[in-house]
Formats: structure tokens, C-alpha cells, sequence
């Protein structure tokens, strides 16, 4: 099998021939190429090589082109002023939000009636003084082209592009950074009609964006960012109120597009695990970052999507090598057992990852993996 | 009164704040609002802890709660808003999240501990400068992100030689901190959540 068919196999819940092993790349690719991350985050070619040389040194079946430290995304995907290395920080540091929430009670508005491009609009040059609506726009169709041909250079290479678009997931998840956690949070008890209408137009819009992208770029998985509306954040109550009625807008209009929902769950999940049996079976991904409790993920979901996971950032990090070797092994035993597992990341490979343990997690499918 | 209780543990904003406007209409004593609202407080807690609540509802009762006090702090006499217990707190230089910090910091105010929020970005010698301009006897640092553990290192460091570590406790918290980072970096307690910090707080100054 190769990787395409190997991320299929796995995603349908067939068995693949071996373990796929796909850690999530952003910021690592900087020290480990050896450029800044000043560079990685402005350079769309020097990231792209890094990008590359990563995954082939570590023979990794699936990459993300580290989109999540791409400038011009993360300027209009995230509606929150951006600290980027060599300007506000050291160069090579990893980028961070300063989450003012730029986003005021009358914007809700302009979103229910006029659409995500207008409130991009309206947010934009509010949060970025010095960038224009129109510049941000044709950075981000400038990004966009990038991806198509990094993604041909990368399949040639035997490599799987991971996902064709990064979505910031529920509605909910992009007001708690437009307007911070707290009035997000409140929002939702104080006017949850708006939430509902406005959240839709948002929902309609992300998916316009993501189905056009996917198109595009033939890379047939969009990232849906879910972290604020985990159940560390939320009652049952509220997550049926508002988070489960724009995921299923969400993943009902990207598996009608023929594209894999890949849930990027952040913080713990357990408690919530079994919403996600809503979903159609042999179609999603869901992506653990090591807080959800990824064995019960296996018992209650196993037979119906595929998980990727979740080797934790603190064992990349500062744990040894055979710490990860143990913990990978494990992983590949109970989760990978009988198909439907993507050995990864819990979360982005930290910054101060060692390259041996990163190995290590290629030596554990290379030793362990095959079925 | 006990419904008063009852409201804020139920999250009932505007029925809290009608309790507490009829009362002090009445000349009723404002610190037993205080003694109520904090008992409220402890029931969020303890429905939080018992998985009932999630962060939404701690966050949210700490925003009634200060929206309560508004309206309690004018009839109060100047040693009854005197919170002896300080307390210091702040995200270690090199991260500049702040949620899980300032959750905590909610719940401490709400328990009768006076705040002092170096922010974000927070510098070794930050830490230590506070500690020697307040006398606090604890101090919190949180980080999110695994680069930030050599700052949290370095900070204790820099504490433990300035003289004033036997007279304070350092308690950490933070996604990626556990029980071996705090042992790693030598401080004295890790929580694991708001609640768990407030519990850490409220045993050392009972000590």
C-alpha cells in the first residue's frame, strides 16, 4: 500500500497493511530544518522545504504542511492579533494570539446579515490597522495556490498532504477568540438566539470556503478546530444547544462534498465521546492531543471512525526515547488493533521536541505497525 | 436568605442581584451577603469538582459574583474588604496565555484572597520583586506551552536565591504541567485545575 491508500484504508475502517504515521507538523519543522521560525512562518517556500525534509527524514505517511504556522492563514483564520517570532518575539519561538476580542455585540449582526466575508471585513482591519480587507483576501488566494502545488510536490513524493483546509470548527469556537472566552461563554446564556443565526451564517460560510478550497487542491480532509467547545468548557446542555447543531451542518456538508472530517479536538473529550457515534460511520477522523482519554475513544468509537493520536507533547519533549517507544507501542497494540489508527501527535510536535523521539515514533510503527 | 445561596449556586444572575438589592434596601448587614455569596461560590466548586458544572458555569459565577459585589462593596466598612491573604500569580515569560490563570485568579478573589496579577510574559525577577514588595506567602506560575518549562524553572530558581523561599509556597498549573514537572522544577504543589489551586491556596494560609 502507499500512503494514500494506507490513510484511506484507515479512515474506511479497512485494515491497512501497516500503522500510518502522520505526528502534526507546524513549528518543529524551524530547528529541525534549521531555519527560524521568523522564516517558517513568513517563507512559504523555506517552509515547504522543511516541510518536506522533515517528513522524508522520518518516512512519515501524512504531513500537514504546517499550515498552523502559516502568517498569511492565521491572519484571517483567527480573529486575534498575531505574535509572531522576530517581530514580537524571538525569532525562534513559536507564534502566540494576543485574544483581545475585537469582536463587538453589533458584529453578530453584520455576520447574520451579510456573511462571513463581510464580518472578515468588518474584523480584519480592526485587528491588523496596517493590512487592507483586499490584501488579506489576496494573500490568502496567493496561500491557497502554494498549497495546490506543495501538495502535487509532496504526493510525488510519496507523501499524503493532510488537510486541504483548516477550519476553526463550531461557530462558537471562532466567537470565543473574536471575542474572548468570557463573553463567548456569556453570549451563550445571554443571547442565544443571535449565537444560533449568526453561528449558521458562519457555519454556511467556513463550509463554502473549505468545499471551494478542498476542490482546489485536491487534498480530500478539512481540520475542524475544536477546543472552547470541549466538555472542559461546556455543560451537555450547551453542547447540544449550539456545538452539535453546526457540527452536523458542518460534517454532513463536508462528507456530502466527499471530504474527511478530521475532528482536531484539544483538551479532554472522554465525556463527549459519544456524540461523535452521530457522525457517519467510515467517513471522520477524530484526532486526540492526549488529554481525551484515547483508549475509552477506542472502545466507544472504534467501530466507528478512525482515531489519530496522541503522543503527548511533554513526552516529545522532555520524555526519552523509550518512554515514547513504550507509550507508541502501546498505542499501536490497543488502538491500532484490527485497523482504524493513525499514530501522531497529541497536538503539534512542541517546539523543544527531541529529533530521537520523534524517530522513536517511527521506529515504533516500523517495528510494530504491520498488520 | 439560604436563597440566596440557592440563586447563585443555580447561576440565577438577575435573581441574585433582586436578593441582594431588597436586602440592603432593608439594612440588612452586607458581610453576611459576602458569607452567603461565598458559600454559593463553594457550591459552583463542589458541582464543578462533581462534574456537573464545566468552565462555562465557574467562569460565569465569577462574573455574577463580582457583579454582586458591586453592588455589596459600598456598604461594607473598610476592614471588611481587607483581604489578608495575597496571593501572587502569573503566566512565566515566554507565554502569554492567560485563561487557566485568570479562572483561578476568579475563584481566589471570590474566596476572600487578594490577587496580585503580574500577567502574562512574567520575567524570573518579576516574580521575585513582588514577592519581596508584598510579603505574599504564595505564588502561582502557569505556562501552556512545553517551551515555557525553562522559564518556570529559571523563575523558581531565581526565588529560591533570593532569600525569600523558605517564607513562600510555589504551587504550578497549566495543560502540559503534572506532578513531575512540578517535581522537575522544584515547586511545591501542581493543580491540576481552578478548584484544585483554591484548595492548594486555602491550605496554605491555614497552616
Amino acid at each position: 500500500m502507499n500512503a494514500s491508500e494506507r490513510i484511506a484504508a484507515v479512515v474506511s475502517l479497512a485494515c491497512p497493511d501497516r500503522v500510518p504515521l502522520a505526528p502534526l507538523l507546524d513549528h518543529w519543522a524551524a530547528p529541525y530544518a534549521g531555519i527560524t521560525n521568523t522564516v517558517l512562518m513568513n517563507d512559504s517556500e523555506k517552509r515547504f522545504n522543511a516541510v518536506l525534509k522533515t517528513a522524508r527524514d522520518f518516512r512519515w505517511d501524512m504531513t500537514f504542511l504546517a499550515d498552523t504556522a502559516n502568517t498569511t492563514l492565521l491572519k484571517l483564520g483567527v480573529p486575534a492579533r498575531i505574535k509572531l517570532p522576530g517581530r514580537d518575539l524571538p525569532e525562534h519561538s513559536t507564534h502566540q494570539f494576543d485574544e483581545i476580542g475585537f469582536m463587538t455585540d453589533e458584529d453578530y449582526d453584520v455576520l447574520e446579515k451579510d456573511g462571513i466575508v463581510a464580518l472578515f471585513s468588518t474584523l480584519i482591519p480592526r485587528i491588523y490597522p496596517e493590512m487592507t480587507i483586499e490584501q488579506a483576501l489576496m494573500d490568502f488566494d496567493c496561500a491557497g495556490k502554494e498549497i495546490i502545488e506543495q501538495a502535487i510536490k509532496l504526493r510525488e513524493k510519496g507523501i499524503e498532504p493532510a488537510v486541504g483546509f483548516v477550519t476553526p470548527g463550531p461557530s462558537f469556537e471562532y466567537f470565543c477568540f473574536a471575542r474572548t472566552v468570557n463573553k463567548g461563554l456569556m453570549d451563550l446564556r445571554k443571547r442565544p438566539a443571535k449565537i444560533k443565526s449568526a453561528g449558521r451564517r458562519f457555519c454556511e460560510g467556513i463550509l463554502e470556503l473549505a468545499v471551494s478550497s478542498v476542490m482546489q487542491n485536491g487534498i480530500q480532509r478539512v481540520f475542524i478546530g475544536m477546543s472552547r467547545s470541549s466538555p472542559v468548557f461546556l455543560t451537555s446542555k450547551y453542547f447540544e444547544e449550539f456545538i452539535v447543531p453546526d457540527l452536523d451542518f458542518l460534517v454532513h456538508g463536508l462528507i456530502d462534498a466527499n471530504i474527511t472530517p478530521v475532528f482536531h479536538c484539544d483538551t479532554n473529550w472522554t465525556k463527549f465521546l459519544p456524540y461523535f457515534l452521530r457522525f457517519p460511520k467510515a467517513r471522520c477522523i477524530l484526532e486526540l492531543d492526549s488529554f481525551t482519554d484515547i483508549f475509552k475513544a477506542k472502545e466507544i468509537l472504534g467501530d466507528h471512525m478512525a482515531i489519530m493520536g496522541d503522543v503527548p507533547s511533554t513526552l516529545l519533549a522532555e520524555g526519552s526515547r523509550d518512554e515514547v517507544l513504550d507509550y507508541c507501542k502501546r498505542l499501536i497494540e490497543t488502538i491500532g488493533k484490527g485497523g482504524g489508527f493513525i499514530l501522531s501527535s497529541g497536538c503539534s510536535i512542541p517546539l523543544n521536541a527531541k529529533a530521537d523521539n520523534v524517530m522513536a515514533m517511527t521506529e515504533a510503527v516500523e517495528e510494530w505497525g504491520w498488520y | 436568605m439560604k436563597e440566596l445561596v440557592q440563586a447563585f449556586s443555580t447561576l440565577e444572575e438577575d435573581r441574585v442581584y433582586q436578593i441582594i438589592d431588597e436586602y440592603l434596601a432593608k439594612s440588612g448587614e452586607p458581610l453576611a451577603l459576602v458569607n452567603e455569596l461565598s458559600q454559593g461560590m463553594e457550591e459552583v466548586g463542589r458541582l464543578f469538582k462533581d462534574d456537573e458544572y464545566a468552565l462555562g458555569e465557574l467562569i460565569y459565577s465569577g462574573e455574577i459574583f463580582k457583579g454582586a459585589m458591586d453592588k455589596v462593596k459600598p456598604f461594607l466598612k473598610d476592614e471588611d474588604d481587607k483581604p489578608h491573604r495575597k496571593v501572587i500569580i502569573g503566566t512565566v515569560e515566554g507565554d502569554i496565555h492567560d485563561l487557566g490563570k485568570n479562572i483561578v485568579i476568579t475563584l481566589l478573589e471570590c474566596s476572600g484572597f487578594q490577587v496580585i496579577d503580574l500577567g502574562v510574559d512574567v520575567p524570573a525577577s518579576k516574580f521575585v520583586d513582588a514577592v519581596k514588595e508584598t510579603g505574599a506567602r504564595l505564588v502561582g506560575m502557569s505556562l501552556l506551552l512545553t517551551t515555557a518549562m525553562d522559564s518556570m524553572r529559571q523563575a523558581i530558581k531565581s526565588l529560591n536565591n533570593s532569600g525569600h523561599r523558605d517564607s513562600i509556597k510555589i504551587m504550578i498549573g497549566g495543560a502540559p504541567t503534572s506532578e513531575r514537572l512540578k517535581e522537575d522544577v522544584g515547586a511545591d504543589f501542581y493543580g491540576r485545575d481552578a478548584i484544585e489551586a483554591l484548595a492548594i491556596a486555602r491550605s496554605v494560609f491555614n497552616q
